[in-house]
């Protein structure tokens, strides 16, 4: 609001020189920087195209679908379908399993915790997303996965085995379930940071409001500060999603790898990016080289889809908010 | 929000699929500054990188060479010759015809001579034991499932074996290692050779993949009852158990120096581009360790450092060898030396 009657006002005739060669070259190097980005990401999609193109043309849309990964020379074959499969399954056990814990989390830092605990909390919390992914992955195969596997997995195994997903564990502990774990811890912190911003920013009547009317404190959250703050947490999610959707390195170290489609999470896996980041170099044919790049494609396509949801979850939620907030109050 | 999102994410993914690029430019970022010295620039395989390391003093001293390699992988070498952003490249697993097109006037040059050691994690079995192809190919095919199959106790009287499930480590990415491995097994069993065959990477029926050697390292050694398989420096280094091989003559071979030179001569005449394969040798090679590969350096025939690119590589195949033993890489034999300096020989200007 208040840039847009600022821009109004350099607009006027009288304004003063210096102001008018500010905005002018405030708008420059914004528009420019703005533009730089576009062009980027148009290169990228058009290299990205161009590099596929030979997997493109010889697969179709065939590629997507098809469970088949073959370097060989003599028997090459490739497709996607079980690394969209394990993307889609990581990403989004990952991101059900973080939502709970970011929200309390955030609910903790923003609302429970003690004065003095709270900075420091929330350094901690933070300092989670700054440790890189190839650290998180090689604690990921020597601590994580050993662990889950001694414990939890055959832990689940034998309790709820009758579940397919619950299957035999690999022995290994390199499996989609760890890297489930794994990107659970890695989207955590994004969620949680974010919604403890959001959380914060309900205004300190409608809390205060709903405590007066005698409401308890999960009352009061669950009356005031979900509702107020749900378009933001739905867009946070979206962004863990995204993280989750891409991440490759740390996933690379710790899934497994194998080109099928088990029903059990404790058997190994691929997604999309952990295939790249694991075959790109040192790919042997064209044609490989190409699929991979086709792989790049569809996860492009997934993280475009991602984000327009996103966008488009935040704008019908911010409309029905907007009609429907002094209900809420 | 996700405005701020998206683009680093689209990052994330290009820098996945630009990473052989990226790893290019940087390790040419050195060669143009320097031009006017005589700097000597390589990217490729890690298995040959400690061998390269050792040169680096000596050539010095000897032609005042500054050499420079990374170890990037053999795939990020070949990448990085190709685009003629290094002056030679090296990969342990022999160029594919597509690889050949793309790198446009490239030879290979067999360079130096290693082993892959195929390891074990079992604890309480102390012996040494030992594994023949049939059977190992057998496991890595899902056929074979535990320790006390009769298969494997045939080949280690004497040894009780545990009842234990035997879990399977193999690359996930793309390695020369695999080659070397995946061509002993083709070699080795002719049912592999069918459903599988050789590559850098292969479609595995079953197991677990672990990035690099150090990841398959960490699956076997965090895994009782496992088998996983890495370069034998590598293996040596880290104190992981290996089987003893046998190889065709019936003997039973530890990935050691005279394993590979036994194996190294049984191969005298290269295939036109220099490639050579002496996996699973005949029986007259009686001391013959199977799974010993040569390792190749990558140049272009023509290069603007010519005379010194020559000088260096010849260096390297002859007194460059004797810095191998130690590091557990046999000097070539005179039949492939004979084979390397024809070659380097045609390096113009």
């Amino acid at each position: 609001m208040t840039s847009l009657d600022l821009t109004d006002a350099a607009r006027r005739p009288f304004t003063g020189r210096r102001v008018r060669f500010g905005d002018v070259s405030l708008q420059v190097v914004a528009g420019a920087a703005a533009a730089a980005v576009t062009i980027l990401v148009g290169l990228i999609v058009w290299k990205v195209i161009e590099g596929a193109r030979l997997s493109i043309s010889h697969y179709g849309l065939a590629f997507v679908t098809r469970i088949a990964w073959n370097p060989v020379l003599g028997h090459e074959i490739y497709g996607a379908g079980s690394f969209l499969f394990g993307t889609a399954i990581t990403s989004l056990f990952a991101l059900v399993l973080a939502a709970p814990l970011a929200m309390g989390v955030a609910l903790f830092l923003s609302e429970l915790s003690p004065g003095w605990l709270r900075a420091p909390v929330t350094a901690l919390v933070e300092t989670l997303a700054a440790v890189p992914s190839v650290v998180i992955g090689l604690w990921g195969i020597l601590v994580l996965g050993p662990a889950l596997r001694g414990h939890i997995e055959s832990w689940l195994h034998s309790a709820f085995g009758f579940i397919p997903f619950f299957g035999d564990p690999s022995p290994a502990g390199a499996s989609i379930f760890t890297a489930i774990i794994v990107l659970t811890i890695m989207i955590l912190p994004i969620v949680s940071s974010i919604s403890r911003e959001l959380f914060l920013g309900v205004p300190h009547d409608l809390k205060e409001g709903a405590l007066a009317l005698g409401t308890t404190r999960w009352e009061m959250v669950k009356g005031v500060v979900f509702p107020y703050s749900r378009g933001g947490i739905a867009a946070a999610l979206i962004l863990g999603l995204g993280r989750a959707l891409g991440e490759a390195i740390a996933v690379t170290q710790v899934i497994g790898g194998g080109v099928f489609i088990h029903w059990s999470i404790f058997d190994g896996g691929d997604t999309l990016a952990s295939k790249i980041a694991a075959s790109y170099q040192g790919s042997s044919t064209n044609l490989q080289t190409a699929s991979l790049v086709y792989l790049a494609l569809i996860l492009l396509v997934f993280s475009l889809v991602a984000n327009i949801s996103a966008q488009l979850i935040v704008r019908r939620v911010a409309r029905r908010h907007g009609i429907t907030r002094g209900g809420h109050a | 929000m996700p405005k701020l999102g998206h683009p680093i994410r689209t990052f994330t993914v290009l820098a996945a699929a630009a990473a052989a690029l990226a790893v290019a430019v940087s390790s040419a970022g050195a060669a143009p500054a320097r031009h006017s010295s005589t700097t000597i620039t390589g990217a490729g395989s890690t298995f040959v990188q400690p061998l390269v390391s050792q040169w680096i003093s000596p050539i010095g001293s000897a032609y005042g060479y500054e050499l420079q390699y990374s170890g990037v992988g053999s795939g990020a070498g070949v990448a990085a010759i190709t685009a003629r952003t290094v002056d030679f490249g090296a990969s342990d697993a022999p160029l594919t015809p597509d690889q050949f097109t793309a790198c446009n006037g490239c030879e290979q040059i067999p360079w130096a001579l290693g082993a892959t050691a195929v390891l074990y994690n079992l604890p309480g079995v102390k012996n040494l034991l030992h594994m023949d192809g049939p059977t190992l190919a057998q496991i890595f095919m899902g056929q074979i499932t535990t320790w006390n199959d009769p298969a494997i106790a045939k080949l280690n009287p004497g040894v009780s074996l545990p009842s234990s499930k035997i879990s399977i480590a193999h690359r996930s990415d793309n390695s020369g290692t695999t080659f070397n491995f995946t061509d002993f097994l083709s070699s080795a069993s002719p049912a592999w050779n069918s459903q599988i065959g050789k590559g850098v990477a292969v479609n595995w029926p079953v197991g677990s993949g672990g990035k690099g050697s150090s990841g398959v390292a960490a699956l076997v050694s965090q895994t009782p009852g496992a088998i996983g398989y890495a370069d034998i420096a590598y293996a040596l280094h880290n104190h992981l158990s290996y089987f003893a091989m046998k190889n065709k003559s019936g003997k039973f071979a530890t990935p050691g120096l005279r394993g590979m030179l036994s194996a190294a001569t049984s191969d005298e005449t290269p295939a036109a581009d220099n490639s050579l394969s002496i996996v699973n040798p005949p029986a007259k090679y009686a001391n013959a360790y199977p799974i010993s590969t040569f390792t190749y350096v990558i140049v272009p025939l023509q290069s603007s450092k010519a005379p010194d690119l020559k000088k260096f590589l010849f260096w390297a195949v002859t007194k460059g060898q004797t810095y191998g033993p130690k590091l557990l890489f046999e000097p070539l034999p005179k039949s492939v030396l004979v084979v390397a300096e024809k070659a380097i020989a045609k390096i113009h200007s």
